[in-house]
């Protein structure tokens, strides 16, 4: 695997951890008696995250990495509706598709 | 449609959401640039202690993470989630003036198109849970 290829593949996996930190995080805000708990869970969480986004910054400019972790958009609007009950209305789900589309666009010029 | 209804305190919060997240982008990218190039997971533990810029990123981390505990309080994480993609384009900006990254014509397209989307989440209701729940 090339370097370039390891690096995006580490901010992908990040991306994915940080979607179910975020969720923990949410949750601390609606569950309020035992606020402190979820939001342990939801940094220890997210200090993966920074783990494995520091390893993938050794690979890739930060021009690159940084719109890759878009697909987080994607992943913690999913675990909203899923985990947390959100409402996601079809132009909130059109939004983050928009969002996509142009970190697309940068990450494919970077 | 509910985007008139996001109070002050919230947009400022994600205000303050954006510029801590390009802030720790660039000061992250170059604390990770000064580090040795070594395979040792241990001798870049050790680097990484050493080097004052991860500790401005400790600052930075935390301070992100108390501003976003208030901006959850008050909005679903799935509406304010995405107005932090606003600071893709705080770095691109800030990579071309400080570290002296090209931007492409495209780029600038893609800028334009995560704003959109921006404004698209923010015409939707900002907290359908909870104490701060509002109707659709």
């Amino acid at each position: 695997m090339s370097p370039t290829a390891l690096g995006v593949l580490l901010v992908v996996v990040s991306t994915m951890v940080e979607g179910f930190g975020q969720t923990f995080l949410k949750r601390s805000a609606l569950d309020t008696a035992r606020r402190h708990r979820w939001i342990m869970i939801g940094v220890a969480i997210l200090i993966v995250e920074v783990v494995l986004y520091s390893g993938a910054l050794r690979f890739l400019a930060v021009s690159t990495a940084f719109p890759i972790t878009s697909l987080s958009f994607v992943m913690v609007t999913l675990l909203s509706r899923w985990l947390l009950g959100e409402q996601v209305t079809p132009l909130r789900w059109a939004g983050v598709g928009l969002i996509l589309v142009g970190t697309s666009l940068i990450v494919a010029q970077a | 449609m509910t985007g008139a209804r996001v109070p002050l305190r919230l947009v400022i919060g994600l205000a303050v959401a954006i510029a801590l997240d390009t802030g720790l982008q660039l000061v992250w990218k170059t604390g990770i640039a000064e580090l040795p190039d070594t395979s040792s997971v241990w001798e870049t533990l050790v680097a990484i202690a050493l080097n004052p810029i991860f500790i401005l990123v400790v600052v930075f981390m935390l301070a992100q993470l108390v501003n976003w505990l208030k901006v959850l309080d008050h909005a679903d994480l799935s509406f304010a989630k995405p107005f932090t993609s606003l600071s893709y384009v705080t770095v691109c900006i800030l990579s071309v003036l400080l570290l002296g990254e090209h931007m492409a014509p495209l780029q600038i397209v893609g800028i334009v198109v995560v704003v959109a989307g921006v404004w698209c989440v923010s015409q939707t209701g900002r907290a359908t849970l909870g104490a701060g729940a509002e109707g659709e």
